[in-house]
């Protein structure tokens, strides 16, 4: 009796509180299901696309059909049947007013909290780039950002409008056959966001993109390419969301990042993709590949993400150190609870002298979750004087999950010092019992203690981010304890 | 992954439960007995592991060490299997590498019941052209419940056309564990060279110092105070010539 109550409200939860699960009622354009030559053709004429980037797109696709899924992942894998999904699907527009923003899907934005049109409340504050499916809707603050030499728009746009640019750079870190995913991303990919910061410029804002997967049977393969040019900056955050259904969705995105001489750029992810219910079904499959290039000397690169999303995670931001005295950090709290799976972690690739990278993740798992942490350090012959620390933590709650570590260290270098720890615990009943003394209820404390145990991590994010991510935390462990 | 000539299969997510078998190879630990041993394996001898899978019962003890002096090309896999409550296991090592050997240790810990505690630590010094791999994997049962495992390999590297690889693993499907490992690659410590050059103690005779007081704590293993006196001085003569 008693476990049925449980699972009853663990169900209650599970169901209601993914708040961004609903779906939006609009009219939309698709192809075909399927993968094969002609889709790509149909795809990158839809887009109107000049012949270089179809080219791209066929030859990652002729590397990908020789590609076969990657299985070393500590994750339990579906069969993803590539000719059941659709690659391309976007909101019609309507022929009567093309360029406005079709006023459900501002309401849709508005609802996720995401607002499309410029603000004076806001302003200033945060430039967004929203992804609907495959389609850009809206950039805002372009007029602003343009005015500094700043570019930030659509993919699309940057084909059509900075073609030299998208040219010089796409591809140039994550190369079209890079990996199963990657490779498919390159030949399929739909919309996503550019960003160009030139010379000496400090991004006077926030930058973010915004990735919505609304029509149903579809993918998402969204493609993120920014450049940093010599001694700029930026801060760029990424959101992303689903609707609740019973079927499972593939997101498989390419984010490149390039950082020239002295440049510092930012990225932080909340990613709150639709995990599935808390009988694991539905959910989307976040296959990503992220990579950024620290290329000139001095430059630094910082990932922060905040997973408590998708059913199954398969995601490793890395980064390049090639610039000498270049630097990177990978700061990580990944939530898995339910029968989500999530094999997440960084690479950092040591090549510079004098290279330093800092990795801090915090896992959690609850429910029936697996939750993994796989990681490389590699010191390279020519990384004279590189440092690594690495910092990885497992939280246990529950005793059906599991919490696994992977690191791999490789040194060829003698002047190079890597060093790497983890531990694993749970939060122990004299904390609960401590909390619990001073009346606060133990779910109360659990997100406390879990709060307090991320605050590293969490402490990075801007500061827009962070409220929402303090949220997420304890929403994605609601119904753990007890 | 590649590159490492070894793919490791891994069973997706959820935990296998691979059957206790025991072979030729195997040594078991009985109930409530001690087991204690060191190798040394030194180039040209027979000395080997005599298992490369060791059971351990109930309320056992057990503390292995292996000493692979320079000159010792070696592949040693080691799976151990804890099947008996309250049962305290160690596996220690030491590797000396100066030329051009390598040395591959493989180790799998797999507490299958609760209230085991196993302690690994593996300390290397390795210069000359030589290559480490060092691979370790502890695996704790959904039930094996105050589990307390550790394992730490730290690693000198003396040279830079020496290589070291190591991939601590830890796999965790209890909640009431304490686990932990750690992994360390790095380089004698220059101001400790300085602080000892200044109290003159010569360059050379102060990295010995160095090197001898980071295989020490693993050379505590050895619980015969005889059997550790001749090790050491071994390690002392070691040292000094790849040096």
């Amino acid at each position: 009796m008693k476990d049925r109550e449980e699972n009853n409200i663990l169900k209650g939860i599970a169901s209601q509180e993914y708040k961004e699960g609903f779906v939006t009622e609009i009219e939309q354009k698709y192809i075909p299901k399927g993968l094969d030559e002609d889709i790509i053709r149909t795809i990158s004429s839809i887009r109107k696309e000049p012949g270089w980037l179809l080219d791209f797109r066929l030859d990652a696709f002729s590397k990908w059909k020789k590609m076969k899924m990657p299985r070393w992942a500590h994750l339990d894998l579906p069969d993803i049947d590539f000719q059941d999904i659709i690659y391309y699907a976007a909101p019609k527009k309507d022929s009567d007013r093309p360029k406005e923003i079709d006023p459900k899907l501002e309401e849709t934005f508005e609802k996720l909290g995401i607002p499309l049109r410029e603000r004076a409340a806001l302003a200033g504050v945060v430039a967004v780039d929203a992804v609907f499916d495959s389609v850009s809707v809206g950039t805002t603050f372009r007029k602003t950002l343009e005015d500094k030499g700043i570019i930030f728009c659509s993919f699309s746009e940057a084909v059509r409008d900075h073609s030299d640019l998208v040219r010089k750079y796409l591809a140039s870190v994550v190369p079209s056959g890079d990996n199963f995913f990657a490779a498919l991303n390159s030949a399929v990919f739909g919309d996503g966001s550019f960003c160009y910061i030139p010379k000496g410029v400090k991004c006077p804002m926030e930058l973010s993109s915004y990735f919505r997967i609304n029509a149903s049977g579809t993918g998402q393969f969204e493609r993120t390419l920014i450049v940093a040019d010599e001694g700029s900056s930026l801060s760029y955050m990424e959101g992303c969301t689903a609707p609740m259904r019973d079927e499972r969705q593939l997101h498989a995105a390419v984010v490149e990042i390039i950082v020239e001489k002295d440049a510092d750029v930012k990225y932080s992810t909340v990613q709150n993709w639709y995990p599935g219910d808390s009988e694991g079904r539905g959910g989307i499959l976040n296959f990503v590949t992220k990579r950024g290039m620290c290329k000139g000397a001095g430059s630094h690169l910082s990932w922060t993400q905040v997973e408590t999303g998708s059913a199954i995670t398969w995601k490793y931001p890395s980064t390049i150190l090639k610039g000498d005295n270049s630097s990177s950090e990978f700061y990580s709290v990944a939530v898995t609870n339910n029968y989500q799976q999530a094999d997440t972690g960084t690479k950092m690739i040591h090549t510079g002298k004098n290279t330093k990278s800092r990795i801090i993740s915090k896992g959690i798992s609850a429910g029936h979750s697996q939750n993994s942490y796989r990681g490389l350090v590699m010191m390279n012959a020519g990384a004279e004087g590189a440092r690594n620390y690495s910092q990885c933590d497992s939280l246990l709650i529950g005793s059906q999950c599991g919490a696994h570590t992977f690191p791999d260290i490789r040194s060829a270098n003698r002047s190079a010092v890597v060093e790497h720890e983890a531990t694993t615990s749970k939060i122990s009943d004299e904390q609960l019992f401590y909390c619990n003394q001073r009346g606060i209820d133990p779910e109360d404390a659990v997100g406390l203690i879990v709060n307090g145990y991320a605050k590293e991590v969490l402490s990075k994010l801007p500061m827009e981010f962070a409220v929402e991510a303090h949220k997420l935390l304890q929403v994605s462990l609601e119904g753990s304890v007890g | 992954m590649e590159g490492n000539g070894r793919y490791v299969e891994t069973p997706g997510g959820r935990y296998v439960d691979i059957p206790v078998k025991s072979g030729p190879d195997t040594l078991v630990v009985k109930a409530g007995t001690a087991f204690n041993r060191s190798y040394v394996i030194n180039a040209g001898s027979s000395v080997s592991m005599p298992a490369n899978h060791i059971i351990v019962e109930e309320g056992s003890l057990t503390d292995i060490c292996i000493i692979i002096m320079p000159g010792v090309d070696a592949d040693i896999p080691i799976t151990v299997d804890l099947i008996g409550e309250g049962s305290d296991f160690s596996l220690s090592g030491i590797y000396i590498c100066g030329s051009e050997e390598r040395v591959s240790l493989e180790t799998v810990v797999r507490h299958r019941v609760p209230g085991c505690k196993s302690n690994q630590h593996f300390n290397g010094i390795v210069s000359g052209t030589a290559r480490t791999d060092f691979f370790g994997r502890i695996i704790v049962a959904p039930d094996a419940q105050k589990t307390e495992a550790y394992q730490v390999n730290r690693n000198i590297l003396l040279s830079d056309k020496a290589k070291v690889n190591t991939k601590p693993q830890l796999e965790i499907y209890a909640d009431d564990v304490k686990c932990s490992h750690g992994a360390t690659i790095g380089r004698l410590d220059e101001e400790a060279q300085f602080y000892m050059r200044s109290r003159g103690i010569p360059l050379e005779e102060a990295k010995v110092l160095q090197m001898l007081s980071f295989i020490s704590p693993v050379l505590n293993h050895i619980r015969n105070s005889a059997e550790r006196e001749v090790v050491a001085k071994d390690i002392d003569e070691a040292i000094r010539k790849i040096l």
